[in-house]
């Protein structure tokens, strides 16, 4: 904490100034930008990188689709960037290749909720000039892609938001909420083994925003200058109620994430859960011994929409996007139009259960390897994505804190809802709808 | 012991004359002095790099509009970014959570780490296994505490209701981070548990070098216990007292991560504090004018309070 004597200090600024200078010359680097003549054609070798996520079964199923692509572009050579597999983090790891102004990654993976986002700030490309085939798409998850006339997001693979029932305790699927209430009443008074009747995410992240609109949130598409409504009023009440008034939920799930809902539904402490489809997969997946890896509900599992008035499930999912910045953009259009392809979406459908978002490819191909996919098909057919609109993280921030203020009997749903609704409405108008 | 020894000399004008070289100023000194600057100027040139320029940018992105979600970027804000610290209803209450858990946990952590030092400055036999436990908390990363912590707080599968339903205690079925301030107490004790251990070895070396022979003194002059503690071993464990003050009322005023993986600043806003706050401006919201913002009012919290203690630390000295 010592001040340096004055003898000195004509140095130490010397120091300084060589320091400041070497800064500023720094800070000029970074601003360049690369020309946007400087395209490698598809034709020539080159190297693509490709950011995405996934582990285990998706990993392999991804390296093996980048295999077989560079065998059918033998000059085209792609190299994964692995993300981080929590999704928050991932959009923060490409959102600072993004500001860095970097040429690379080249394709990138993005949630359903990013594309305006990244649209809206000049950072992936628009793919409107390469007439991608958007009608056969499912339509719901081929809007997030759209932002103000322009294709700036293929979809990749489908994920929803639907309600687990185990059917040895549950005789046939409830038919609305209090049908459900009462189902997971009774099945918790008859069998000592469950802990509880319904199991979600609760927790203050994305995933307690996709569960109030599983439970019926009408938090879609483009509009949200008004989310004081009745139907939202009811799915957070229902989210209350079920922890607190019909205490079918613990109050545990305030804290839970996806992966607490899962480890709830495996070991069979629940007869409700509403999770992903990969549920379905993990359910009826089988050990190196060939028995199945979790029997408490293997063969024992089915999947619906929620039963709310109007049933809908949240959409996630992946869409494929081209960094503006690329300089290998038609290679890397030719890799996303491999990965979209029927045959390659059949292939990592059936190795790692990711559903595909080509409806072409829900044929008999796949019925055949993965008959489960028949019954997911209820869950698609309403599925319903979040606001698209580039404003979404600091909306999706406000639904998250107020979501988690209801929970925690804080503030009752009406009263949350009023109190946020201006906040979004004055955010969302900033950025205008796409 | 030679070590001990200098410290409790008065070391103030003798090493002065060292430094300044005695009786040959000169040609000599001024080239060494200029060799030693030339030893230290790399690591000034990098201190610079990684601590003024992104100093300076912040301050600069301050002033400005740099919200990376709502292109374009750039143009001169003024005041603001300063204002909206004002004006939302986020900065001000993690603020008061800020300043409010500092107080509390350092409080809590100072007089447990002060009974642990006096402690394990005692004899006893064991004295090395016991004192390499205390301290093993703080070798654990702030993070896998933290994780470890919201798993024992857990309602369900969590140590901590486990224990008290065995024992018939009440708060059996607590819901700990589901309500304002049972989660508190949740991060106080992660906190605590991860860093009372600090303050007990700052505390026990300085009880280490105050000389034996002080208490002999105060035996023979029938000074009892408490009358030792309170008149020798406290005013000559001050300086160490203080070191482990302001690095921990800093670091507690800084807390992020243990915020951030137990409880998300929830339920709704009510542990939200200031470093978790600056993390979502940046990395969720990408809105590096008004995170900035946020982070100059943190540093200049911070440069307050550190320059409060180092008033308080000098009088002390002086008195």
């Amino acid at each position: 904490m010592k001040m340096w004597p004055t003898g000195q200090r004509r140095m130490a600024l010397a120091v300084i100034a060589a320091g400041g200078i070497a800064a500023l010359s720094l800070a000029a680097c970074g601003s360049s930008a690369p020309s946007a003549s400087a395209q490698v054609p598809a034709s020539a070798k080159q190297t693509i990188v490709f950011a995405t996520q996934g582990l285990g079964t998706e990993g392999t199923a991804t390296a093996a689709a980048v295999k077989a692509f560079e065998k059918l572009h033998s000059n085209i050579h792609v190299t994964i960037l692995s993300l981080s597999p929590t999704s928050d983090v991932a959009e923060q790891q490409l959102e600072h290749y993004f500001i860095g102004d970097s040429s690379t990654p080249d394709v990138v993976t993005t949630d359903v909720t990013w594309p305006s986002t990244f649209a809206r700030s000049g950072w992936i490309a628009n793919l409107a000039s390469r007439h991608p085939d958007t009608s056969s798409f499912f339509a719901g998850q081929m809007a997030t892609g759209e932002y103000k006339g322009g294709v700036y997001a293929l979809p990749w693979f489908v994920n929803a938001e639907g309600l687990y029932y185990r059917t040895d305790l549950i005789k046939s699927p409830p038919k609305t909420e209090a049908q459900l209430v009462s189902d997971a009443k009774s099945a918790v008074a008859k069998d000592h083994s469950l802990k509880e009747g319904l199991a979600f995410e609760g927790a203050e992240y994305e995933g307690a925003v996709t569960a109030w609109q599983s439970f019926g949130a009408q938090i879609g598409l483009k509009d949200l200058s008004n989310i004081d409504t009745p139907a939202n009023t009811a799915a957070l009440t229902f989210m209350y109620d079920a922890i607190h008034t019909y205490k079918i939920a613990p109050s545990a799930v305030t804290g839970w994430e996806e992966s607490n809902v899962q480890a709830a539904w495996l070991s069979g402490q629940t007869p409700f859960a509403l999770n992903w489809p990969y549920i379905f997969q993990l359910s009826q997946s089988k050990g190196s011994n060939g028995k199945p890896a979790y029997p408490a509900v293997y063969n024992k599992t089915a999947w619906i929409p929620f039963p709310s008035a109007t049933p809908q499930s949240s959409l996630g999912g992946d869409d494929l996007a081209i960094n503006a910045r690329s300089t290998h953009q038609a290679a890397a259009y030719e890799f996303i139009k491999f990965l979209t392809s029927v045959s390659t979406q059949d292939t990592r459908a059936i190795a790692a259960g990711d559903p595909p978002s080509v409806t072409a490819a829900y044929n008999s191909r796949l019925y055949t390897a993965a008959p489960y996919f028949k019954d997911e098909k209820a869950v698609y057919a309403v599925v319903t994505p979040r606001p698209v609109t580039p404003v979404y993280p600091s909306i999706s921030s406000q639904f998250q804190t107020m979501i988690s203020a209801v929970l925690s009997g804080e503030g009752t749903p009406s009263a949350e809802l009023k109190a946020t609704a201006p906040t979004v409405q004055q955010l969302f108008s900033t950025a205008g709808s796409s | 012991m030679t070590a001990s020894d200098q410290s409790v000399a008065p070391a103030g004008p003798r090493s002065r004359d060292q430094r300044r070289g005695g009786r040959h100023p000169g040609d000599l000194i001024s080239q060494e002095r200029r060799f030693g600057y030339l030893m230290i100027a790399p690591l000034l040139i990098v201190l610079l790099l990684i601590t003024a320029y992104p100093l300076g940018y912040n301050i600069w992105n301050s002033f400005h509009k740099v919200d990376y979600l709502l292109p374009p970027l750039g143009a001169f804000a003024g005041f603001a970014n300063y204002g909206k610290l004002f004006s939302d209803d986020q900065f001000v209450p993690a603020l008061i959570h800020t300043l409010g858990f500092t107080v509390v946990s350092v409080s809590i952590e100072t007089v447990i780490g002060l009974a642990l030092a006096v402690a394990l400055n005692k004899a006893f036999r064991g004295r090395g296994l016991v004192r390499a436990a205390v301290f093993i908390p703080w070798a654990v990363p702030t993070v896998v505490s933290a994780e470890l912590w919201r798993t024992m707080f857990d309602p369900q599968q969590g140590f901590v209701n486990f224990i008290l339903t065995k024992l018939h205690l009440p708060l059996a079925s607590t819901t700990w981070l589901d309500s304002t301030w049972t989660a508190w107490a949740a991060i106080l004790v992660a906190d605590a548990w991860r860093n009372t251990p600090f303050i007990a070895i700052v505390l026990l070396a300085g009880l280490q070098i105050i000389p034996n022979d002080v208490y002999e003194a105060a035996k023979i002059d029938g000074a009892n216990a408490w009358q030792t503690f309170r008149r020798i071993t406290l005013p000559l464990l001050k300086p160490a007292l203080m070191v482990a003050l302001i690095f921990r009322t800093i670091q507690s005023f800084l807390i992020f991560d243990v915020v951030y993986i137990m409880t998300s600043g929830g339920p709704g806003t009510s542990t939200d504090v200031l470093a978790y706050l600056n993390w979502r401006a940046f990395f969720t919201l990408f809105d590096y004018g008004y995170g900035g913002a946020v982070s100059v009012a943190l540093v200049v919290v911070a440069l307050v309070i550190g320059g409060i203690y180092v008033r308080v630390f000098r009088v002390e000295q002086t008195a």
